[in-house]
């Protein structure tokens, strides 16, 4: 499974870099990919909403005909229907592929990942049910098969494969029945994707609003330019040769129409077990650099910031065990996901993944000092998961690369200490904000270096000598960029003079509960 | 910058985005084709309910004093339900060959028939006999039906009744043979379906005019 993995990293890795250079690092579809998939929902249910008025479940292939036929809405609200549903399917499946990539489908994670399996296998089932409304001979063609499936499980009494014979008209209440599921099917996915985000904080649902009216603006064109296509009537008593046939939401009817409804519902069940147990397959130990935080109840204030940034809420306040009038944090191990981000918002240092605290961040430092303090260089805190070839594009101009699990794990403490022990410039360089896989990373590191958010970067640091930077695969001019223009910034300020023998403030005041309320 | 060097900058993202927008386009409606469909088929679909054999037996009257009165049915049936060989040849070949009975674990439920045969276009010879495979003694006897003494009290009619609904169930099962043998013209692509015509309880052809595919 991790050969797979990394196969598939390296395919979205290229097709990441080429969308990065073609769209830039803000605009990038593929970091959107999840909430493109939500906003094409969106989409769906609005034009659907229009669509549903003109729809009759007594004449279904006669009022598709006219709703297509209608040029000044009915056929572009009824391409843009379509074209939503293939985005909506080709999006959530980027995200799947990602999430699998970047091994965020086990653990914690397990929940998202099955709850995203079922909407996405939702998504194909309503888009299925969307095309036999329309009962054109692709939507024949697509309800014949399902029958023929269906038939072999001991559901009906009667073949439903019987209604499609051609001996009698295929009855409204097959088509009743077909709507009701094409308008349910949506409302259990609204409650799916509840489930899906509901282990996260502060879930982010839409893409930037510029990138969503983008796509829906470029997909409005693509409908009234070119229209998605209705097939002839559906017949019962006549086999085409050839079905203008969706291969987003059909992909499997070539195939299955070949297989024996047994074969055919062994490979479903076999693939579906499969996908399913995929947080099985790829689950790691949880130890080393995927231990869960842990918290020392000695440091902590009480402050109630880690739970305030955890993005999984894996962190809660409780009351202590000891006589301290203070709240103590505790980490839910089941829900952590080891990404550091407790350990860079605690001032007195008393949270995160062991090795990786603020305090275990400045002893590591502190090794290091000694050859900073000869050499002088530009240091750069690279997230790990940066591309190799732009930390070795900044090692090459000069910089000192230390490297940092995520950039939200970063303690400011650590750029406080180089920025007095004399190093000219830090420059923190972290993964694009939609891109981050600890989802806050980015955001957390701006507010705490630029914003006061805590653990803030004391006042005392110079913020010249300090910059963040984004390192986006495939924009590795940018990144060069980025540095050379920090370098040059650098140059132009007065040399660094360094403090003797740095102290950090290791002990805060505690938080008392009646202080906090 | 200006808006021509803007555009110029962007030419590659817009060129790719209008790729993959009709890249889009053709998958969402591509033409794929089916299997078989230059040949024509025959089908065979029909849904009724299969014949109930039954041994009757009328009760005396002292056998019908002993049971409460409510309960007091005359006559008393034991039986199954008819099972069937369904036969299918096209120009004299065999094509289909099989027993059919009724859905259920007691094949009580209706007979659901539903195949498709693939013939080569042009006329063909086409015979199907669906022929019921259990013999029954005195079916041509027209005096089964009329063999209940008068009825009393809570069972007045009843006997009468019940007559009536055994020939209803009679009239809507499949008759005990059911065949059709005739020439067909199959066009490339065309379905013919034989099905059962309950009102003259035969079976009949059902076919489109050849269309344009």
């Amino acid at each position: 499974m991790r050969h797979a993995e990394r196969a598939v990293r390296r395919g979205l890795r290229v097709l990441d870099a080429l969308c990065a250079r073609l769209y830039g690092v803000a605009w990038n579809p593929i970091h959107q990919s999840g909430t493109v998939a939500v906003a094409m929902l969106l989409v769906l249910i609005g034009t659907g909403l229009y669509l549903v008025l003109f729809y009759r479940v007594g004449s279904p292939a006669e009022s598709v005909a006219r709703i297509a036929a209608d040029p000044y809405l009915g056929s572009w609200m009824r391409s843009l229907h379509r074209y939503s549903s293939d985005l909506f399917i080709v999006a959530a499946a980027v995200h799947m592929l990602r999430m699998f990539a970047q091994s965020r489908s086990w653990g914690p994670r397990t929940m998202a990942w099955i709850s995203g399996l079922t909407l996405l296998g939702a998504g194909i089932v309503c888009a299925w049910t969307g095309f036999v409304m329309a009962w054109d001979s692709f939507g024949e063609r697509l309800a014949r098969d399902g029958a023929r499936l269906l038939d072999a499980l001991p559901i009906f009494s009667e073949p439903l494969s019987r209604i499609f014979a051609g001996d009698r008209p295929v009855p409204s209440a097959f088509f009743f029945v077909n709507l009701f599921a094409h308008i349910g099917i949506p409302l259990a996915m609204g409650v799916i994707l509840w489930v899906h985000v509901s282990k996260v904080a502060r879930p982010v649902l839409l893409p930037p609003k510029r990138l969503t009216w983008s796509i829906i603006g470029a997909l409005t064109v693509l409908s009234i330019i070119l229209p998605a296509e209705l097939g002839p009537p559906a017949n019962a008593l006549l086999v085409r040769p050839s079905t203008p046939m969706n291969l987003f939401a059909a992909w499997w009817l070539p195939v299955s129409e070949r297989l024996s409804p047994a074969t055919a519902w062994g490979s479903m069940i076999a693939a579906a077990i499969l996908l399913a147990s995929v947080p099985l397959l790829t689950r790691r130990r949880r130890e080393g650099p995927l231990a869960a935080s842990v918290v020392d109840p000695r440091l902590c204030t009480g402050c109630n910031q880690c739970p305030q940034d955890c993005p999984w809420e894996a962190i809660t306040m409780v009351e202590r065990d000891d006589d301290r009038p203070t709240l103590v944090a505790l980490v839910d191990p089941a829900r952590c996901v080891s990404c550091g981000i407790c350990a860079g918002s605690c001032a007195p240092m008393g949270v995160g993944p062991p090795g990786r605290t603020g305090r275990d961040q400045l002893a590591s430092l502190r090794e290091e000092l000694v050859t900073l303090r000869e050499t002088q260089p530009v240091v750069a805190i690279c997230c790990s998961q940066a591309p190799v070839s732009h930390v070795d594009a900044l090692r090459v101009r000069g910089a000192h690369v230390r490297p940092v699990s995520c950039v939200g794990n970063l303690h400011s403490s650590v750029v406080e200490l180089l920025i007095r022990d004399g190093v000219p410039g830090v420059i923190v360089c972290g993964c694009p904000p939609r891109d981050c896989l600890s989802r806050e990373g980015p955001k957390w590191l701006n507010e705490r270096l630029f914003n006061e958010r805590e653990a803030e970067l004391r006042e005392r640091v110079d913020r010249r000598r300090v910059r963040v930077a984004t390192l986006a695969p495939g924009d590795l001019s940018g990144t060069v960029a980025a540095y050379e223009a920090f370098a040059r910034h650098l140059s132009a300020l007065d040399a660094p003079v360094g403090e003797p023998a740095v102290e950090i403030d290791l002990i805060c005041d505690p938080v008392p509960i009646e202080a906090d309320a | 910058m200006t808006t021509p060097a803007l555009l110029l900058r962007r030419a590659p993202a817009i060129a790719v985005t209008a790729i993959a927008l009709a890249g889009l386009a053709w998958l969402s409606a591509a033409p794929v084709p089916l299997s078989g469909a230059e040949s024509a088929r025959l089908r065979l679909s029909l849904s009724a309910r299969p014949e109930r054999i039954e041994t009757c037996r009328v009760l005396s009257s002292d056998e019908l004093a002993k049971l409460g009165e409510h309960m007091r049915q005359r006559v008393e049936c034991e039986g199954k339900f008819a099972s069937y060989q369904l036969r299918v040849s096209v120009d004299g070949s065999p094509v289909h060959e099989s027993v059919v009975r009724g859905a259920g674990l007691r094949s009580d439920r209706p007979i659901y028939l539903l195949e498709d045969f693939s013939v080569n276009p042009g006329t063909r010879a086409v015979h199907v006999s669906f022929r019921r495979r259990e013999h029954v003694e005195d079916e041509d006897d027209d005096s089964r039906g009329q063999r209940f003494g008068a009825d009393t009290g809570l069972s007045m009619g009843r006997a009468e009744r019940e007559d009536v609904e055994r020939a209803r169930r009679a009239r809507a099962a499949i008759p005990r043979l059911l065949e059709l043998d005739t020439a067909l013209t199959f066009t490339s692509g065309q379905v013919i379906v034989v099905t059962l015509d309950p009102e003259n309880r035969a079976l009949q052809v059902l076919a489109a005019a050849p269309a344009s595919r």
